[in-house]
């Protein structure tokens, strides 16, 4: 997990650019993804310490969010493209295991339903900053979960497996708020770039 | 032996039967497995089972089974295991006695670990258990994994091999769990291999309280406790329901009809409860709370009213109760009346915040008070204050202070905005009332200005708030609140008037006037009917001014009834004034200031201001006797200023002014003629006391003291003109002393058999007055105009006047002789000295600058000549 960029980075970046213009979208886009980046891995510790799952794990399996991109050296657009629809699927995972975890537990007010709360609804704006940061006449990007939160969750159905897939939704979250992070810095500093040019 | 063995064999399977369809059907959950046969007529049977893989044994009972209608018999067995955890073989055999039949056929009880099922697993899952148990886990190690360790929560567990890939722990007394379960899981080789379940330990169903009641007489709210908390959550949760009706999660459910049996049903999965109330309508009515209270205040009540949410409560004889709170109280008014709907609270303070708010139950079959409403504050009105505490102090004989508390809480029925002060002489129609501030609780009062021939003030005192004004307190400032006493045979004579509300009698306490705090106190008790009393005391000692002050005894708290002063001996004044000058143009302003207390050892009469002009001492009063009394806090403000307008017959007009505050109406410029010079004194003395006194010292003693106080007669032998070009003023204090309003200053002893006296009501008697008293001087003293001040003790008597205690002699005869020409009370040891030198300004009017040289010549003579104190 790569760390986050310096804070004097993220003020740089979210304060670049006129409101409205294609860099102060990208400087937004960049400090909300680091805001979710934070609240996820948050979100995970106060998930570990509520459900006291051993720290150690290290699932197996690979991503559960999975995407390639259309070709081998994707541009920063397309990368954001691709980021976008992994957002979106994390946006369903997330929506998944808070329907699961309230139907094992019921509707609870902690610490933690409420940074997981917190959790879907920066994703779900940063599903929007980035669709209005790339969206153009030919690329239609949607923002609504891609998951159908149907399937048993691991092909198990037991609590202790819902309490591993949460866990490993969590880290997905981590990554790819982080991934997205990264990815809109990039493409921040390139169209900083280009308007400089 | 052989033989009967292999008979036996023959003959046991002839006639013993071997069990016969042999079925397993087991339940996951309860981790039983029900094993049924054909076993004929046998009941007894021998139950195998084992292991399947490892062929381990895990049963191995005869039992004793009766076979069913069906011919079938069964046996339910419980694994210890979860069922999943292993396959399991089972096979059973008929027994009668020690013959047995051949064992059934084999059944397994398939496990989750066989080869085909390659996953990690862990049983049981999920599984709801009640605190205190004890449970056994399993997990099956992917197929080709190796294990390494159990774990239980944090703990790490020994397991039991149970197959080639499945392993068992069990763990023993279960504590409740958090509500999400506590975890057990086992790990493999890697970090990536773990595998658990969750098991949840809690407690049942069990609840309390379990009551109906109404709001309307119609509908029903059922509602109920739990005494103790199940630990467990979402889908394990207890669900609850009412009379076969589910209701939500809650610990209350609401229904539209009244029954009169209800019953409420609890279940989770480790259990259910019941409980059931039984009850009329009528006797479970709950009001809802009131709604839209308002109050209209007064200052002393308050009605607060209501209104009702439901129809139902206007027919509805209710009980209600009030609960009024205010600052520092709580208390709860109760009221009745079909369909209350106001209360009227009574006895409230005036301009008190309030809060109040309401709850009511039914009046008939009363079960419960309902909800209290919301609550709500009101202020009661204004409401004029009630009469301020009120009490005197006065620290002379016509000066004081006047002084009211604070009020308490709830006292002032309002802000105060002002208090008004008014003194007022029952002589005399004028009022003088002053307004004060709300944040003044003292006025000093000086009564010369009030007090008319020695009459009474009174003081009254009332507050302001915005409701209006308090009723007046009012206090009589007496000035002779305290009265003098003089010491006699060793002894203060007290005596006073029979206090009829003293029950149990009277106390006498007496301390040193100059003490301020801890002061030593000491008391003297004696019977209702004493009314006089004699106080001795080795402590008392000469110069020092004592309070007595006499209490009546009841069952109330002891109640001032009059007070004394006195000196066992009065002394000279223990330190000068400081006197100073200021000069103006040819007006001369002379000024001292206030003696302490403690150094004035005698009551202090008043000053006499010599002009020392070097070679002799020239009393002012030459042509005016100054005395002026300490009027105390006062005097180091009076002024005097003496203006010396010389005449060629040297004969000077002295003009007087008080303070200049002081009514300038009665400022009085006296003249005196030249031709009263050589007689000045005499004509002084020829006046009758009470009405013929000059006019100078009228003015004086309206000006110092109201009281009838006689002046000394002037010192004749001192009346040489003296040179007003240069001087030394003095000023003493002469330790002649006042007393009350019987006080009258005798003439002196030349005329005094020709001079009218005031004779006293009493002489001795039971009024205590203070009455003159010295030690007489004897015979010879030369100091014959003190003597001329002294008063023979019968005439003291009959006076009832206040006798000077003091040896009223010079220092010594010489001395006596060179002051001869002197104020009778200067050099006196009752009178003290202060000298300023009188410089006249240098342009002056010509008199003044011819006689400058004089002054000069004289300045060090006058120097070195000052006043022996």
């Amino acid at each position: 997990m790569s760390e986050d960029p310096p804070e004097q980075e993220e003020q740089r970046g979210s304060g670049a650019g006129l409101p409205g213009s294609g860099t102060g979208q990208a400087g937004r886009a960049v400090a909300l993804a680091r805001l979710l980046h934070r609240e996820c891995s948050h979100l995970l510790q106060l998930f570990v310490r509520r459900v006291s799952l051993y720290v150690n794990y290290t699932p197996d399996g690979g991503r559960i969010v999975s995407l390639s991109a259309a070709s081998e050296e994707p541009s920063t657009e397309e990368q954001v493209l691709v980021m976008h629809s992994a957002l979106r699927q994390c946006l369903g995972l997330i929506h998944c295991v808070i329907l699961k975890e309230e139907e094992e537990w019921g509707e609870l007010e902690g610490d933690y339903e409420s940074m997981r709360k917190n959790v879907h609804q920066r994703l779900e704006y940063l599903l929007h900053t980035t669709k209005a940061l790339m969206e153009t006449e030919e690329t239609i990007l949607e923002v609504t979960p891609d998951h159908q939160c149907t399937e048993e969750v691991d092909g198990s159905a037991g609590v202790f497996a819902l309490k591993m897939w949460t866990y490993r939704v969590l880290l997905e979250l981590v990554h790819w708020a982080d991934h997205a992070a990264n990815t809109l810095y990039k493409l921040q500093s390139e169209r900083e770039e280009k308007d400089q040019n | 032996a052989l033989l009967q063995e292999i008979t036996c064999i023959f003959l046991c399977h002839l006639f013993i039967p071997i069990p016969q369809q042999v079925s397993l059907s087991e339940n996951l959950k309860t981790q039983q497995v029900s094993i049924s046969w054909v076993g004929g007529e046998a009941t007894t049977f021998d139950l195998l089972i084992l292991r399947t893989e490892l062929n381990d044994t895990v049963f191995y009972e005869t039992v004793t089974v009766a076979a069913e209608a069906s011919g079938q018999s069964k046996f339910l067995w419980t694994s210890a295991e979860p069922l999943e955890c292993t396959s399991l073989s089972f096979r059973v055999r008929s027994r009668s006695g020690q013959l047995t039949s051949d064992w059934s056929s084999t059944q397994i009880l398939q496990g989750n670990d066989s080869p085909t099922d390659e996953r990690m697993q862990a049983y049981p899952q999920d599984k709801t258990v009640p605190a205190g148990s004890n449970i056994t886990f399993c997990c099956i190690i992917g197929e080709g994994k190796s294990f390494d360790s159990f774990h239980f929560i944090s703990e790490s567990i020994n397991v039991t091999r149970l197959s080639r890939r499945t392993y068992a722990a069990t763990v023993y007394n279960l504590k409740p769990s958090r509500s999400y379960g506590h975890n057990a899981y086992c790990k493999g080789k890697t970090e990536a291999e773990l595998y658990g379940a969750v098991i949840f330990v809690g407690y049942p169903p069990l609840f309390t309280d379990f009551i109906c009641e109404t709001h309307d007489l119609t509908s029903a709210v059922c509602h109920w406790t739990e005494p103790r908390k199940t630990q467990l959550l979402g889908r394990r949760q207890t669900r609850y329901s009412i009379n076969g009706r589910y209701g939500q999660n809650r610990k209350q459910c609401s229904f539209p009809r009244w029954e009169e049996n209800w019953k409420l049903l609890g279940w989770n999965p480790l259990g259910e409860y019941s409980l059931t109330d039984i009850a009329d309508v009528r006797s479970r009515v709950v009001p809802l709370p009131p709604e839209e209270l308002s109050t209209v205040a007064n200052a002393r009540n308050a009605t607060v009213t209501w209104q009702w949410k439901l129809n139902h409560y206007v027919s509805l004889p209710l009980v209600c109760q009030v609960e009024l709170m205010s600052s520092d109280d709580k208390t709860k008014r109760t009221f009745s009346g079909v369909g209350l709907r106001s209360a009227t609270l009574l006895d409230l303070y005036p301009y008190e915040e309030y809060s109040v708010k309401v709850r009511c139950g039914a009046q008939q079959n009363f079960w419960r008070w309902g909800n209290w409403s919301k609550t709500i504050s009101f202020q009661t009105d204004s409401e004029i204050p009630s009469a301020p505490d009120v009490w005197m102090w006065m620290n002379g004989d016509t000066t004081g202070q006047i002084l009211w508390k604070p009020y308490e809480p709830r006292k002032s029925h309002g802000p105060i905005v002002s208090y008004e002060v008014t003194l007022w002489s029952p002589d005399d129609i004028t009022r003088h009332t002053q307004i004060v501030s709300p944040e003044t609780f003292a006025m000093p009062v000086n009564l010369s200005g009030i007090s008319i021939n020695n009459t009474k003030v009174i003081a009254s005192v009332v507050a302001k708030n915005p409701a209006g004004l308090s009723p007046p307190e009012s206090l009589d400032l007496d000035s002779e609140a305290i009265t003098k006493v003089d010491f006699r045979e060793g002894a203060f004579p007290l005596s006073w008037q029979s206090d009829a509300n003293s029950s149990c009698g009277y106390i006498v306490e007496w301390y040193e006037a100059s003490c301020q705090r801890d002061c030593p106190v000491e008391w003297i008790k004696v019977g209702e009917e004493i009314t006089n009393v004699s106080i001795k005391s080795d402590a008392f000692e000469p110069g020092v001014r004592y309070y007595f002050s006499l209490y009546s005894c009841s069952s109330e708290a002891p109640e001032l009834l009059k007070r004394w002063e006195g000196y066992t001996r009065e002394l000279a004044p223990s330190s000068s004034v400081q006197l100073s000058t200021e000069q103006q143009d040819s007006d001369i302003l002379i000024s001292w200031s206030e003696i302490p207390s403690t150094h004035r050892r005698g009551f202090l009469l008043g000053y006499n201001v010599y002009l020392n002009n070097g070679s002799q001492l020239t009393k002012l009063a030459d042509w005016l006797i100054f005395e002026i009394l300490a009027t105390l806090g006062v005097t180091a403000l009076a002024l005097i200023i003496v203006t010396f307008v010389c005449y060629k017959k040297r004969k000077c007009m002295v003009h007087i002014v008080e303070k200049p505050e002081w009514d300038s109406s009665k400022e009085v410029l006296v003249v005196i003629p030249e031709e009263d010079e050589d007689d000045e004194g005499q004509g002084i003395r020829d006046e009758p006391v009470d009405t013929d006194e000059p006019t100078s010292l009228r003015y004086y003693n309206q000006v110092v003291d109201e009281r009838p106080i006689r002046p000394r007669y002037p010192d004749s032998s001192a009346s040489s003109a003296s040179s007003m070009d240069s001087g030394r003023t003095d000023v003493t204090y002469t330790g002649i002393q006042t007393s009350g309003s019987s006080l009258v200053f005798q003439s002196d002893s030349q005329s005094s058999s020709d001079q009218p006296l005031v004779v006293p009501e009493s002489c001795g008697g039971a009024d205590g007055g203070y009455r003159p008293q010295m030690q007489l001087p004897p015979e010879n003293d030369n100091a014959s105009l003190a003597q001329s001040h002294s008063l023979p003790e019968s005439q003291a008597c009959r006076s009832g006047g206040y006798r000077p205690q003091n040896n009223w002699q010079l220092d010594s005869p010489d001395e006596a002789d060179e002051r001869r020409s002197l104020a009778p009370s200067l050099g006196s040891p009752t009178s003290i000295a202060s000298t300023q030198f009188l410089l006249p300004d240098q342009s002056s009017d010509e008199l003044a600058e011819e006689k400058h040289q004089s002054s000069a010549a004289t300045w060090l003579t006058n120097l070195l000549s000052t006043t022996k104190p």
